[in-house]
């Protein structure tokens, strides 16, 4: 991968990257360690890296400067990223990885799937992942009274479109299959041929929920391939906007509880404080969601609203948020529905290569703010909010843990941003070429993007969304808990299918 | 539980109370884009907008057609003295074509006015099946929103309901992918008449920038008929709410 200019480019080859790996190292931007390996030593590399303790990340094919296989993986606070040539579309993968490696299992398939990149020993033969058939049942558990529930992918209440495959006798649920496939749009296809700055608004619609989150990994991608750096200020703003988009996110996550318990009163404060989060960002940014705001450079304005208000803003929602969660950690009828359900093992999440408040709160200290700090979060530090019970209730700690350091990131932020002016975007340069990876970490998790540019367009995107490494674990999230638990274990899990697919 | 009471009335009341009263959207709410002039346009104004929204035609007049806009602003930011964004809840529409810019566009007042009414003339409560066929989340949070107490849509009568079979409105979020199609028809032929369908979001209108693709039909109405759009990259509660109670009037003809 040649990364012309060349931004902070390393040469070395890491003490901690395990002696016997196979590849050979190349350069690379800050961040991320790059190896090139035989397509016959990838399955033996992944093994290395596997037992050395990486995450699995994501795999995908690469086509600049010409076809590669890219896997990466998180270890040591780094993105390995190992690739090996791949010279044609159906070129055969030496070796499954999702066969031993439960993490690999999802992505290997959607490359094969959409891309025509088959490991060999990949079973083709399954009815395709990517593009379900919501009438297939195909329900494995037998005994007495055992029936088999296709739970979607249209759902009572207003949901996004997914399905679950429930084998349950009434209580417990010995097999569940998610299916969160219904809604590939080809996202990453529509990115293709246009120019950064349009690009972005692609980002921002993948999953419209984590768009700031989205277009900033994008955005840093980008600004990565090219050598560029944006203004401090737009920075800032960056960290703004995206932690207003995690506490509204977090808040949905609670009041959806609430709701599940029929927590009234509860359930409508949360509404509440959720509104008013959107609003904020509507006013901060022209749009609830925070759209149009974040892009490659920096940002488009310098938020809509005088700074002293916004702090005022923060302040007073703390207060009420405060009482709120008070309130609602006090509730016993609400915090026994949460606790011990939907219980996963360190181990099992680690396995899975799981990220955001659902490994945190399996005692996995994983944040990409923290793990790999970009933009002002450098320079702003995290304090990564963890929990050990691995239960719905760990969850929810850990997501009013986070809207807490949220509140107090803003604040660091609004301060820096009354103190000193400054720019608000670089140009970027005319007809840029190059490819790496941009990250940031989503409500949901970290989400990984890496864009290839030719030109000054898009010529590739590859997308690794944290719904879609989170949600093969629900599989897995009914060891002791009963069919009624279902909706409380689903919205601690708190994840879109729209990212899940793009 | 007493803490929860006490919480609760100290709110106070938040609920809006539209459609009987305006809502405005706050200034600088970017709620669909405007044409300020529509003459003396460029041809390669056209290349500006990433969804086609934006055509100019022989005589360099352009139209914007905002059931493509996916609110991005580019065209904005290019041409300051032509196109401005407006901070408006009320996009909806019930022809598609009302959509574009320089048609006979609806006067919101009256229009609103006349809302008020029907839903006081409402002798049943209208009920709603939402189904997502490819949106990007985005659009079934600001449904979800329309139970928050600011909207509270149940004051209006209307209410979702988990079954097709017994919903008069069918809501209908993302441009279809392959796999939603069949469920989505399904949905809508099991539903009794008379039926209203609302599509709602740029993606569902057209199939903003998610569509153009192998994946997607583009729009609900290349597969069902749509009686009312609501533009927006997502549209706001009151855009929803706007474009539910145009279709309760949908209802009110069929039945007549």
């Amino acid at each position: 991968m040649t990364t012309e200019p060349a931004p902070n480019l390393s040469r070395d080859r890491p003490d901690w990257l395990p002696p016997e790996f196979p590849g050979v190292l190349e350069p690379a931007p800050r961040g991320e360690v790059r190896l090139m390996i035989a397509g016959s030593a990838f399955s033996a590399g992944a093994r290395i890296l596997h037992a050395a303790g990486a995450r699995f990340v994501t795999i995908f094919a690469a086509r600049r400067p010409e076809r590669w296989v890219i896997a990466v993986f998180a270890l040591r606070g780094h993105l390995v990223v190992v690739r090996a040539p791949a010279p044609e579309d159906s070129v055969a993968l030496h070796g499954s990885l999702g066969a031993w490696w439960p993490a690999a299992r999802w992505p290997e398939r959607a490359l094969a799937e959409h891309r025509g990149v088959v490991p060999t020993d990949l079973d083709v033969s399954r009815p395709p992942l990517t593009a379900p058939d919501p009438d297939r049942v195909d329900g494995r558990v037998r005994g007495p009274d055992v029936f088999a529930i296709p739970y979607g992918p249209i759902r009572s209440g207003v949901f996004e479109a997914i399905q679950f495959l429930i084998e349950t006798g009434g209580e417990d649920v010995p097999r569940l299959q998610t299916r969160p496939f219904f809604k590939h749009r080809g996202m990453a296809d529509r990115f293709l041929g246009l120019v950064p700055d349009q690009a972005v608004h692609v980002a921002e619609r993948v999953a419209g929920i984590a768009g700031v989150a989205y277009a900033t990994a994008f955005s840093q991608a980008v600004e990565r391939a090219l050598g560029v750096e944006p203004p401090a200020r737009a920075q800032r703003w960056r960290a703004v906007v995206a932690e207003v988009e995690r506490l509204a996110n977090h808040l949905d996550v609670v009041a959806k509880e609430a709701e599940t318990t029929a927590l009234f009163v509860g359930q409508a404060r949360f509404q509440i404080l959720k509104e008013n989060v959107l609003r904020l960002q509507a006013a901060l940014t022209g749009s609830r969601f925070g759209r149009g705001m974040v892009v490659p450079g920096g940002v488009r304005r310098d938020g809509g609203v005088d700074l002293g208000a916004l702090l005022r803003a923060v302040d007073s929602f703390e207060r009420e948020l405060r009482r709120d969660r008070r309130l609602f950690l006090g509730t016993a009828s609400m915090t026994d529905r949460l606790i011990g359900a939907g219980h996963l093992e360190r181990a099992l999440v680690e396995e899975y290569g799981a990220v955001g408040p659902l490994a945190r709160g399996s005692g996995l200290s994983t944040d990409a703010r923290h793990e790999r700090p970009y933009g002002d979060y450098r320079r702003l530090g995290l304090e990564v909010m963890t929990a050990s019970a691995g239960d719905a209730m760990a969850r929810i700690e850990v997501r009013f843990g986070e809207m807490s350091e949220s509140l107090r990131i803003l604040r660091q932020a609004i301060d820096h941003l009354r103190r000193r002016d400054g720019e608000l975007a670089v140009e970027l340069p005319p007809r840029g070429t190059g490819a790496a990876f941009g990250w940031a970490e989503a409500p949901q998790g970290e989400l990984v993007v890496w864009v290839e540019l030719e030109d000054g367009v898009v010529g590739n995107v590859h997308l690794a969304d944290p719904s879609l490494r989170n949600w093969a674990l629900f599989d897995h999230a009914f060891p002791k808990d009963v069919l009624t638990d279902f909706a409380f274990i689903e919205h601690s899990f708190g994840l879109t299918p729209a990212g899940a697919d793009g | 539980m007493l803490g929860w009471l006490v919480r609760g009335l100290r709110g106070g009341r938040v609920t809006t109370g539209y459609p009987a009263r305006p809502e405005l959207a706050p200034a600088g709410f970017q709620g669909r884009v405007e044409v300020l002039d529509a003459t003396g346009a460029d041809r390669l104004l056209e290349t500006v907008c990433p969804t086609g929204a934006i055509a100019v035609d022989a005589d360099a007049r352009v139209r914007l057609d905002r059931g493509r806009c996916i609110l991005c602003g580019a065209c904005v930011r290019v041409e300051p003295e032509r196109f401005a964004f407006a901070a408006r809840y009320e996009t909806a529409s019930r022809r598609r074509s009302a959509l574009v810019s320089g048609a006979a566009g609806d006067d919101v007042e009256p229009l609103r006015r006349s809302l008020a009414e029907r839903v006081r003339a409402l002798r049943r409560s209208v009920h709603i099946r939402h189904v997502d066929a490819g949106s990007d989340g985005a659009e079934e949070w600001e449904i979800q929103a329309l139970f928050n107490p600011y909207y509270d849509v149940q004051r209006l009568g209307l209410f979702f309901t988990p079954s097709p079979r017994h919903a008069d409105v069918l809501l209908v979020t993302g441009g279809v992918t392959e796999p939603m199609r069949a469920p989505l028809e399904r949905a809508w032929r099991v539903m009794p008449e008379p039926k209203a369908v609302v599509a709602v979001g740029t993606d569902a209108c057209s199939g903003g920038l998610a569509g153009g693709g192998p994946h997607t039909l583009g729009g609900v109405d290349a597969l069902l008929p749509v009686d009312v759009y609501v533009p927006g990259s997502p549209p706001a509660p009151i855009a929803i709410l706007h474009g539910l109670l145009l279709a309760v009037g949908v209802l009110a003809e069929d039945a007549a």
